[in-house]
């Protein structure tokens, strides 16, 4: 793969929240670096933050520059940020709920 | 003997608020703040974010920005200085890295463009223009490195050896650290507000600060320093420490080694960047140490907050505070916390001050205090400690040819080890838990600290960590500039700047061993384990405390060709060396000391080298072999300075060039520090390695290795 190519936008249609989580179970284990987790194996209602696979602080942050340049969300509050990065799942119900409003 | 007092004979300053002590107090006596929008370098988009920039600096290309900041700031503090100090002591965490972006994304190829990029050229620099000819250092701990340099200069100091240095700390503004914080959310839009309840972040800013340090009275001393404290969280990369356990430990030591209790002290100098956890951190750790506080207040409202020049900067406005009797006010705090359980200063007050407390805290837990008082003060009751060596007890390299044992079984065969290990092999060592964030050379840190106390029988883990690294992180440097740049600016990763910083590698290391003592890294290109070696000496303390000694550096396939003039893309490699170290020298397997280091191409360094060494005859002696390290870039400058050597100790010593087996970078000096303590374990130097048959080592033999080009070093090896 090319350096930088994660980089680029992907404008994809995603007819349903499957396909979503599905795609960020990729997304997450390329960005956060999870080497020894693959997508099946990715609990998307298991704890994201602060459980067994070590996110912190500094990995929400980063998921939050992914989340504004893939799918033109922007979470810039504390608050709402603990509660979309409780699990894979509530992130992917936040995109979902938030992406045609702020990419319209 | 008791020690001397340390006298801080005079500073320079150059902040947002103003330049020179005169314009800083009345900034601070009027309460103003110096924070604006960014200004000094375009953006691609969105309104800029508040920092604070220096006005009225000398303008042109060329050198960068930081290094016209330190120039301005050493020159005020040298002004009446009638001879050069015995050596300088920078702290910096981006050198000239404004302008290296600059050229980046013009694509220059040209390496002669980037000899500004190494924060070594910064503490080169200054001892250049003031003809400094003994060490120049470069410490650069994140935001407390200012604050760390002064504390070693300090130790320098009390060993004996020097009379006079200059130390300080100074780095400019740039895209690195300001996308960087952005990225981390550590900014605040509104500027900044330390200590207060709707706080929201730092503003980045820039400066550079200097004190003259001297042990001789000078006519019209400024104030003394009078102590320091280092200690690390070895928490976490970034976050401090909730209960400021580090930060606690820190003012502790420093006041310990001030001889003074809590309640001696009459202003505390806060850390205070604004960021919501910094500052509640602090005062827990205040809280629980004084009761009650001091009068205390944060500058940084006023200042912004300078990185590696804010412990120094604040070094002399603490000066000003005893001088001028002042306590500066806490500018853009409007309604105080109130779970901090104290109220800061608010506004300017004119009081006496007797001694001031001085913190700065870092990424990688890095925590630096300073105790400033006037010059009448009373020197600390603690005696001189004889600080000879450092013993050895366990050792692990990474070269091409891979560990410490792969390593010595092809040098023994007289064969080149150069290369660089795979980055799947590299990974394959270590747990991914621990490097999923960090790259190749945190990465190469972890598994040699991990080695080298594996190889160490029957000790503590190290309390203590010393880095040399000639270039830092240039992966997440790379990665994050490039993302930047890709992303016109709008999504540098946060995960990269953490990494980026030169003192990652060591703060993972930290965290490795909860290493919660002193944690110093060190950048002087190709002296950089050098350097860390002789911080290690001066201030690990003779009490049985353990520290690990690494010098490491990673080959970067774009970067390294393009900074380090020794490498090309065709000879890349890398790695590095550690050592376990303590002061127990009896059940050691080899002691070391950095013996000499001089710098300026003078053509007596050579003499000087002797006599540090102890004379022409005693170097003839018992000195069974020289491994010298002659970097590609210096060959000229480094044969004449060997050739001179031999000339002057009269007969020629069998030489290692051990750049020839190890490659060419930064820290090769560590792989050939780890040799040299293999040898003198073993008793035996291979004859591979210096064109002979194998060398017998007698009991009372030394190895030396030296760094030759634009400095002279020495690093002696020898049996308990």
């Amino acid at each position: 793969m090319a350096p930088f190519a994660h980089l680029r936008v992907v404008h994809v249609n995603h007819n349903t929240m499957n396909e979503l989580v599905e795609e960020l179970k990729v997304k997450l284990i390329h960005l956060l670096n999870l080497t020894d987790l693959t997508p099946e194996q990715f609990d998307p209602q298991a704890q994201l933050v602060g459980g067994e696979l070590g996110i912190d602080s500094i990995d929400v942050l980063e998921m939050v520059v992914m989340v504004e340049r893939d799918y033109g969300v922007v979470i810039n509050s504390q608050e709402v940020g603990e509660k979309v990065f409780a699990s894979l799942a509530s992130l992917a119900a936040h995109i979902q709920a938030n992406r045609q409003g702020a990419a319209g | 003997m008791n020690q001397k007092l340390v006298y801080i004979a005079s500073a320079g300053i150059v902040s947002p608020l103003g330049s020179g002590l005169a314009q800083t107090e009345a900034a601070l006596r009027a309460n103003s703040s110096a924070i604006g929008p960014l200004e000094i370098f375009p953006l691609l988009q969105g309104p800029p974010l508040p920092v604070g920039q220096v006005r009225e600096l000398d303008s042109g290309p060329m050198p960068p920005r930081a290094h016209r900041l330190a120039r301005q700031a050493a020159q005020m503090a040298l002004a009446d200085c009638p001879s050069p100090p015995d050596a300088i002591i920078l702290g910096c965490t981006t050198g000239g890295i404004l302008t290296t972006e600059q050229l980046l994304r013009e694509g220059e190829r040209n390496r002669d463009a980037y000899r500004w990029h190494g924060l070594f050229s910064l503490a080169e620099d200054i001892a250049a223009l003031c003809g400094c000819t003994g060490p120049a250092l470069t410490v650069s701990t994140a935001c407390s490195s200012g604050a760390v340099a002064i504390a070693l200069a300090l130790n320098l100091l009390r060993g004996g050896r020097m009379r006079s240095i200059l130390a300080g700390g100074v780095d400019s503004l740039s895209r690195l650290t300001y996308f960087g914080f952005h990225s981390l959310q550590l900014v605040d839009r509104n500027g900044c507000r330390p200590l207060d309840a709707a706080r929201q972040g730092l503003a980045v800013a820039e400066g550079a600060g200097m004190l003259l340090l001297t042990t001789e009275r000078p006519p019209r001393p400024l104030a003394a320093l009078l102590g320091a404290g280092l200690s690390c969280d070895a928490h976490h990369p970034t976050a401090p420490h909730p209960e400021g356990q580090g930060a606690r430990a820190a003012m502790m030591a420093a006041l310990e080694d001030a001889s003074l209790a809590p309640e001696a002290i009459d202003y505390i100098n806060l850390h205070g960047t604004g960021t919501p956890d910094n500052d509640l951190a602090e005062a827990r750790a205040i809280v629980s140490l004084f009761s009650p506080p001091p009068p205390l207040s944060s500058i940084k409202g006023a200042t912004g907050h300078s990185l590696a020049a804010a412990g120094a900067i604040e070094a002399v406005i603490s000066c000003l505070a005893v001088s001028r009797s002042l306590v500066p006010g806490t500018v853009g705090c409007r309604q105080p916390d109130p779970a901090f359980g104290f109220t800061p200063q608010r506004t300017c007050a004119e009081q006496p001050v007797a001694t001031v407390l001085s913190n700065s805290f870092g990424f990688g837990g890095n925590n630096g205090c300073l105790v400033i008082g006037g010059p009448e003060s009373k020197p600390p009751r603690r005696p001189v400690e004889q600080k000879e060596f450092l013993a050895i007890h366990g050792s692990a390299c990474l070269s091409g040819a891979g560990s410490l044992a792969a390593t010595l079984a092809q040098l023994h065969l007289g064969l080149p080890v150069a290369g660089q290990m795979a980055q799947d092999t590299l990974a394959n060592q270590l747990p991914a838990k621990l490097i999923r964030r960090i790259k190749r050379l945190a990465r190469l840190t972890l598994l040699l600290a991990g080695e080298a106390q594996a190889d160490t029988v029957e000790k503590e883990p190290p309390a203590a960590i010393f880095m040399g690294t000639g270039w830092g992180a240039l992966s997440e440097t790379w990665d994050f500039l490039q993302r930047l740049t890709d992303s016109a600016e709008q999504f540098p990763s946060p995960i990269d700047f953490v990494g980026s910083v030169h003192n990652s590698p060591a703060g993972q290391a930290a965290m490795l061993f909860n290493a919660a003592s002193a944690n110093v890294t060190a950048s002087g290109g190709d002296y950089s384990f050098e350097q860390a070696l002789l911080a290690a000496q001066t201030l690990l303390p003779e009490s049985g405390q353990s520290a690990l000694l690494i010098g490491a550096d990673e080959g970067h396939p774009e970067f390294s060709p393009l900074l380090d003039p020794s490498i090309t893309a065709e000879n890349l490699a890398d790695g590095g060396g550690a050592l376990y170290v303590d002061r127990q020298g009896k059940q050691a397997r080899c002691l070391t000391r950095l013996s000499f280091y001089g710098r300026g191409g003078g053509d007596d360094l050579p003499e000087r080298l002797i006599a540090a060494l102890g004379g022409a005859a005693a170097i003839r002696s018992r000195t069974a072999a020289v491994l010298a390290g002659i970097p590609t870039a210096g060959r000229a400058e480094g044969d004449r300075q060997l050739a001179r050597f031999f000339d002057l100790i009269g007969t020629p010593l069998p030489v290692c060039r051990y750049r020839d087996f190890t490659g060419e970078f930064a820290s090769a000096s560590a792989v050939a520090a780890v040799m040299a303590a293999a040898f003198i374990e073993a008793g035996s130097v291979p004859g591979g390695l210096v064109g002979s048959g194998d060398i017998t080592l007698r009991p009372g033999d030394r190895l030396l290795v030296l760094g030759t080009g634009q400095c002279l070093t020495a690093m002696e090896f020898f049996r308990p």
